[in-house]
């Protein structure tokens, strides 16, 4: 085993172990807070996976958006709905045991299908060069094997996800004050 | 089976990562620690889209576009479940989901 393998190995076991221990805390910590950091810890992984398996740029866009964007959100809506001061009331232990059967049912069933599943590489042709590039002319590629469509469809899903967030978050504000604008008007 | 991580490595991993997800999502009360255990799910998905990619055919990209997609989804459906949390928390004052029940029949 050469030296880089042997890096390669180390790595993934590494941030394989880091992720699993920061996703456990992430759902089993009792302070809601704890749960995010956990959260954050596991996506770092995830950037840390992508940059082993030589996407980089995917790596860039996982910390950009999900550890700087969703987990500071999410942060806020801790925040703003105080629940970190709130511990979590522990669930019944048979919502427990049977929350731990179904995610064990579904890992020894997947992991089963996958061993007995042979998988065959479609190509050993190898990655291209400048996987940035590739990507971008792959966004905006109007042929058969482009993704201009999607792209738009998406862009249009943030836009309205974003109106919706401020209608929805406003219009409470609103019904709450009605009584008051209705005293105002009379 | 070698300890060198290969393909069955890989996939395991994030399958291990989304019965993690899976035991958050039914077990939490607050309606933000599901959120973050979905969170954990889509993470794990777009690992496993990145690991076929990879191992399957390196010479296309479209498992990585897709976990770029997977990223946006994921960011708007975050913020519409906070401003949900939030209009909730004003009427209700708790996050709790076994309290929602307004739309019960």
């Amino acid at each position: 085993m050469s030296a880089g393998d042997f890096a390669y190995t180390l790595s993934f076991y590494f941030f394989g172990v880091v992720a699993v221990i920061a996703a456990l805390a992430a759902v089993s910590s009792d302070r809601i807070l704890r749960a995010a950091v956990g959260l954050a810890v596991t996506l770092v992984c995830g950037a840390a996976f992508y940059i082993l398996l030589n996407y980089d740029f995917i790596a860039a866009i996982q910390i950009l958006v999900y550890v700087g964007g969703i987990v500071v959100l999410i942060v806020y809506a801790i925040m703003l709905t105080s629940s970190s001061e709130l511990v979590e009331s522990h669930p019944g232990s048979f919502r427990k045991a049977l929350a731990i059967l179904a995610a064990i049912l579904f890992l020894v069933f997947s992991v089963t299908a996958l061993i007995k599943t042979n998988f065959s590489a479609e190509s050993s042709a190898p990655p291209p060069d400048e996987i940035a590039r590739a990507l971008g002319r792959m966004i905006l590629d109007t042929g058969s094997s482009g993704y201009v469509l999607p792209f738009e469809i998406i862009s249009l899903l943030l836009l309205a996800a974003v109106i919706g967030a401020m209608v929805i978050a406003r219009a409470y504000r609103l019904q709450s004050t009605g009584s008051e604008k209705g005293k105002r008007g009379a | 089976m070698s300890w060198y991580p290969g393909f069955l490595h890989w996939l395991v991993l994030s399958t291990i990562l989304f019965s993690i997800g899976i035991y958050g999502v039914l077990s939490r009360k607050s309606a933000l620690g599901v959120l973050i255990a979905i969170e954990l799910m889509l993470n794990s998905t777009a690992i496993n889209f990145i690991v076929f990619n990879r191992f399957i055919s390196p010479a296309a990209l479209d498992g990585a576009l897709m976990v770029i997609f997977i990223i946006a989804v994921a960011a708007a459906e975050a913020v519409v479940a906070m401003a949900i949390f939030v209009a909730i928390f004003r009427s209700r004052k708790t996050v709790d989901v076994s309290q929602f029940d307004t739309m019960k029949g």
